[in-house]
């Protein structure tokens, strides 16, 4: 499964202000593999996430996706190399329709795609019919679980390689959750990279194939996420409490 | 007498709505009020003016006031906004007084403090039927203004910038996130809402054929009330907000002239539609980020 060095961090810092919260931290991600990034609220799993998106300017460290140097791009050229987001707390566009949100993805997709527009936008609605059935409902009306979706979908409409989500569980009913991370798995099998942040560590460490803890802004450990999900340390920190 | 007011109320409207539409969209994006907008429009006017009397065509006039307001916009955004944008709302709303300003002293300082004329032929004849009357420039307003509107509001809803522009006014940083070039956004729109002041520049200029330093001052004023009116970083509601004044201060001077000096009916209507919704017109109340 394991492919080619995809994404290699290596050494990042990042804060707000004078406010230190990533040190020295390092990634590797292959082609195709699922890593998740689990640790408690605070820990600087967002912090990450928004580096690598290029929402955030790290103040250290340096990084290459496919060979190209990342920190150098802006989020939006990101987006063009084929990074999907769902960011957390959803962020979806609230005043714009559900089918809105999808098509501001859809259109960034590259010239060249072999999806129309169209076919993206009905595939979403396949995986999620009951955003088919609310497309013209300004997607601030939708519910959490919904607009979790379209989150979800919506970072789906951009045809992504890689897949960047953020605590896509938080606040949801355990059916949702469930769809999510079984579609999670669906895009993995299918070749998509994905690297997932969670609180619900338990979760993730159970989908993802490698797994990062952070702790006050540093990987304490990383490895194998089932080695790790039975890893004493980590179930006393991380997972007792689930 | 009535359908006259209407008529001329319609085209006061449209041509409150061009000169408030642009700042509606930068605001929408930057969250700043772009009072130097109006500077855009007045050199908008004075660069149409120089080119369409040295050359004598109104056209070649529209093109270069166009292109030189939307130079100065862009130029703006780069060099004013885009440094201060982070420092808070005050800052940059002060730089841009500031900028309006030194413009208006610039002009002063380039084509001198007289007035000049702009006697332009709009190629419209006047229409009469029974009482009511529209001059060929009234027409033209009416056709520029109704035609830029429909087309800003065809752009916001079925074009990909109308799209991005949206999306992007809700949540700059998402937008990004999402793939939308977010500074390319700011810069389109900078150019579309200095070309709609070039443009209000031009008609006005022509509208009263005079052009001056400070002719931008009332449109200033009048589309800062006219922004708040249609409830903030809401352009439909910027355009329904600048028909309602232009209609109320056509049939208010129309049958109150002597009482209330046109001028201050904006600021009336302002307050009055503000008591009862506070956040304007077609405004909702914006949620915190
Ligand atoms: N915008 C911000 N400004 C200041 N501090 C922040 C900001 N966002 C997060 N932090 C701080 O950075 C630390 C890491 O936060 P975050 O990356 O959100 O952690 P996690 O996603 O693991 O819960 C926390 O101490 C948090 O308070
Ligand atoms: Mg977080």
């Amino acid at each position: 499964m394991k492919g080619e060095s995809l994404l290699s961090v290596s050494g990042l810092g990042a804060g707000y202000g004078k406010i230190q919260v990533l040190r020295d931290v390092s990634l590797e991600v292959a082609e195709g593999e699922f890593t998740a990034i689990v640790g408690a609220n605070g820990a600087g799993k967002t912090t990450l996430l928004t580096c690598l998106m290029g929402l955030l300017r790290p103040t250290a460290g340096s990084a290459t996706f496919r060979g190209r140097s990342l920190f150098d791009l802006s989020a939006h050229r990101r987006v063009e190399l084929g990074i999907g987001y769902i960011p957390e707390g959803r962020r979806v566009f609230a005043e714009l329709s559900v089918e809105e949100n999808l098509r501001v993805t859809a259109t960034r997709r590259p010239r060249g795609a072999a999806a129309g527009e169209r076919e993206v936008l009905e595939r979403i609605y396949g995986h999620f019919p009951r955003l088919a059935e609310r497309r013209n409902q300004a997607a601030g009306s939708l519910s959490g679980g919904e607009q979790q979706m379209l989150a979800f979908g919506r970072a789906l409409a951009l045809e992504p390689s890689v897949l960047i989500a953020d605590e896509i569980s938080l606040g949801l009913a355990p059916i949702v959750v469930d769809r999510l991370f079984e579609l999670l798995g669906e895009l993995h099998r299918a070749g998509t990279t994905i690297i997932l942040a969670e609180q619900n560590a338990r979760l993730a460490l159970e989908a993802a194939q490698t797994a990062y803890v952070l702790e006050a802004g540093r990987v304490i450990l990383r490895g194998p996420a089932r080695e790790l999900g039975a890893d004493p340390k980590v179930v006393d920190a991380y997972l007792q409490h689930l | 007498m009535f359908l006259s007011s209407l008529i001329d109320g319609i085209a006061t409207g449209s041509l409150y709505a061009l000169i408030a539409l642009g700042p509606s969209l930068i605001y929408g994006l930057l969250r700043v009020l772009d009072i130097a907008n109006a500077a855009g429009l007045t050199l908008g006017a004075y660069v149409g003016l120089k080119v369409w009397r040295a050359t004598g065509s109104l056209a070649l006039g529209i093109v270069a006031g166009i292109a030189a307001s939307a130079v100065f916009g862009l130029g703006l955004q780069r060099l004013l906004y885009r440094p201060i944008l982070n420092r808070g709302p005050l800052i940059p709303l002060i730089a841009s007084i500031g900028t309006f300003i030194a413009m208006e002293e610039a002009f002063r300082l380039v084509f001198g403090p007289y007035p000049f004329a702009f006697p332009a032929k709009l190629g419209l004849p006047t229409l009469r039927f029974g009482h009511t009357v529209i001059t060929g420039v009234h027409l033209v307003i009416l056709i520029v203004g109704l035609l830029v509107l429909g087309l800003t509001w065809f752009a916001l809803r079925r074009t990909r910038l109308g799209l991005y522009w949206r999306a992007t006014s809700q949540d700059m940083a998402t937008a990004e996130a999402m793939g939308i070039n977010t500074r390319g956004v700011v810069a389109a729109i900078f150019v579309i809402g200095y070309a709609l002041a070039a443009v209000s520049g031009i008609l006005l200029g022509i509208n009263y054929n005079t052009v001056y330093p400070t002719m931008g001052d009332i449109p200033a004023y009048k589309m800062l009330a006219i922004i708040v009116l249609g409830g903030l970083g809401n352009p439909l509601g910027t355009i329904a907000a600048a028909m309602l004044i232009g209609l109320v201060e056509t049939f208010v001077v129309m049958y109150a002239g002597y009482v209330l000096p046109r001028d201050a009916i904006a600021f009336i209507v302002l307050i009055v539609i503000l008591l009862a919704r506070p956040q304007g017109l077609l405004g909702r109340s914006r949620k915190a980020a």
